[in-house]
């Protein structure tokens, strides 16, 4: 197995205050961990440190078997590719210009992208299926085209892992489960790992059941409390410990007659 | 491909071209009036060793209309360029030129020169200096944690302008109202009047300054992205801003200090860039750069002759490019803002 991401004891703090506490992960190519948790519980500081934004105090992260410190930062960007959960629009860029912007870490010191960066980039957008809107501005899209267009700009970057922050948030149901499809689509056809942060429970339901390599971690006051399959880490226990809400897990079945678990939520505690 | 390829030369050489147009445009208009055949006679006879065109003829063509001109396109360049660049980089289209204290310092400067040392000269180095400084404490002001966020950096900027406001208020207070405060006065409302050729020695850091945003074109876009998402795109944001934010001060400061304060172009004339080819900076960033130096050359042909005295230019770039601006904006729909 391809071990692609390693964290080993990773503790970081902010002066005066501990994020992470003693972190171990593993991500294999091919596989998506959902990582999960409440609000303020160090997941997006995770993130950060794997993107070396922060260097942790202790411990290691190892990308490809190398400290991801060691990386020069466009090095880095062929390797880990961003999914932002919210992205301010400022200027009205086209739509195939924002998605070259992923192959920005492929041109030089002072150079743009080349012709065939662009072939990149129209892949792309097909693979994602918004390569209509190629030459429109990308702020007259709806916002779950925008993450679509984010999307495509990551995988434009061609990095064998892609992290996304909570990418189906500020999204309605039908375009979160196009997002979430074409996630699953994209595992089956190319050899990346998705490190996905998300606060839905039925996520990390929805790729296993789509027969997706998946693991995932609930996280708490910066300690992994939980972590493994999907069945045993979204427990009704493990939601009320960590979210301090009650809820309940049936099974149900899809059209095709597959398992397909289900997360209720009744009330906090 | 192959006729793409062409269009993009030709438009190459149009961007290349239309400055140059406009400084020629400027050499047959002016109150001293030169006759068309009179020009020519002067630009093909080897500055006139011919003797075919009189001293004054050479003398208003060589060493008045030709330097300021020259020095209005590299200075309209300068501005409109480094508001480009500002915008882009810290993701706020109404932001200036000026934004991180370059004007007020460098306005500053130059009226500590005109009270204290007589003017003349001085005014440049003074002007040149004290507008790098203004940005530089702008700079350091706005540092935390190691780190110089965009909003604390514009901050800082309006924070650092406004006390160089309140030096260069103080000087005009102590200023001998009849001499020192006019010309202060004047300083800031810009003129490309006394430019002659000693003055081409500042286009040696407007040059490097444009030069530092022109090569660092593609990474603006990628910086307006914010500053998470530039790094997650593999851009070294510490260095790029710092070489961006380094070209624009040294293009506007070199460019302030030889006209005085422009305004209005640093602003306007990107979005007016903005308008004709979209929001890539690859591609604004040189029709920037032409449309400025167009713009100002112009202005200034303008200022020198739609009165019997000079019209400080910083008047009519606003007076004369906002119609226009109105225009455009309506014409094109402002290209894709919510």
């Amino acid at each position: 197995m391809n071990e692609l991401l390693k964290l080993e004891n990773v503790s970081f703090s902010y002066p005066g205050k501990e994020v992470l506490k003693d972190i171990s992960l593993t991500l294999n190519t091919g596989e998506i961990l959902c990582l999960m948790g409440p609000n303020g519980c160090g997941k997006t500081t995770l993130i950060d440190n794997i993107m070396a934004l922060h260097r942790p105090q202790s411990g290691t992260i190892l990308l490809s078997g190398r400290s991801v410190e060691q990386y020069k930062r466009h090095m880095l960007a062929r390797k880990i590719a961003f999914v932002p959960q919210i992205h301010d629009i400022t200027f009205p860029y086209t739509v195939k210009e924002i998605v070259m912007m992923g192959r920005t870490a492929y041109t030089g010191f002072f150079g743009e992208p080349a012709a065939q960066d662009e072939e990149i980039c129209m892949e792309a957008l097909r693979k994602v299926g918004v390569e209509h809107y190629a030459d429109k501005p990308y702020s007259q899209l709806s916002g779950g085209e925008v993450k679509m267009v984010l999307l495509a700009r990551a995988l434009g970057q061609r990095a064998p892992l892609i992290i996304m922050d909570e990418p189906t948030a500020h999204l309605d149901f039908k375009n979160e489960l196009i997002f979430l499809q074409t996630i699953v689509e994209l595992c089956r056809k190319e050899d990346i790992a998705i490190l996905m942060v998300t606060h839905a429970p039925a996520h990390a339901f929805y790729f296993e059941s789509k027969g997706i390599k998946i693991r995932a971690a609930m996280m708490h006051d910066g300690v992994i409390t939980a972590y493994g399959v999907p069945s045993d880490v979204v427990t009704s226990e493990n939601i009320a410990r960590v979210y301090g809400v009650k809820a309940r897990i049936d099974v149900t079945t899809d059209e095709e007659g597959r398992a397909i678990k289900l997360v209720t939520l009744f009330e906090t505690l | 491909m192959n006729a793409c390829y062409k269009s993009v030369w030709l438009k190459r050489v149009v961007l290349i071209l239309a400055p140059v147009i406009a400084i020629c445009i400027t050499l047959f208009v002016g109150r001293y009036s030169i006759s068309v055949p009179e020009v020519f006679r002067a630009i093909f006879s080897d500055s006139g060793s011919f003797g075919t065109t009189s001293r004054e003829v050479n003398t208003v063509l060589w060493q008045l209309r030709l330097p300021r001109a020259v020095a209005g396109a590299f200075v309209g360049a300068a501005l409109a360029v480094s508001g480009a660049a500002f915008q882009g980089v810290f993701r706020n289209p109404l932001v200036n030129s000026g934004i991180l204290g370059v004007s007020n310092g460098a306005g500053f400067g130059a009226a500590l020169a005109i009270v204290y040392f007589g003017g003349g000269y001085y005014n440049y180095f003074f002007a040149f200096a004290f507008g790098i400084m203004a940005v530089s404490l702008s700079y350091f002001s706005g540092r935390i944690y190691g780190s110089t966020p965009t909003v604390t950096l514009v901050l800082g900027g309006v924070v650092v302008s406004s006390f160089f406001g309140a030096l260069t208020s103080i000087l005009k207070y102590i200023a001998d109202p009849y001499t020192q405060l006019p010309a202060i006065t004047f300083w800031f409302m810009g003129s490309l009047a006394s430019i002659n050729y000693n003055h081409f020695i500042a286009f040696v850091p407007m040059t490097i300054g444009i030069l530092m945003i022109y090569l660092s074109r593609w990474k603006i876009n990628v910086l307006s992205m914010g500053e998470k998402e530039a790094l997650a795109l593999g851009v070294d944001t510490k260095f790029y801003k710092l070489v961006i934010i380094g070209g624009a001060t040294l293009a506007t400061a070199a460019g302030v200090c030889i006209s005085g304060v422009i305004g209005w172009i640093g602003l306007v004339i990107p979005h007016i860039g903005r308008m004709i080819v979209g929001n890539d900076n690859t591609k604004l960033i040189p029709v920037s750069m032409s449309l400025g130096a167009c713009f100002l050359v112009l202005m200034d042909m303008l200022a020198r002759n739609i009165s019997s005295s000079e019209i400080p230019i910083g008047i009519l770039t606003s007076l004369i490019g906002t119609p226009f601006f109105v225009y455009l904006l309506k014409k094109t729909k402002g290209g894709g803002w919510r």
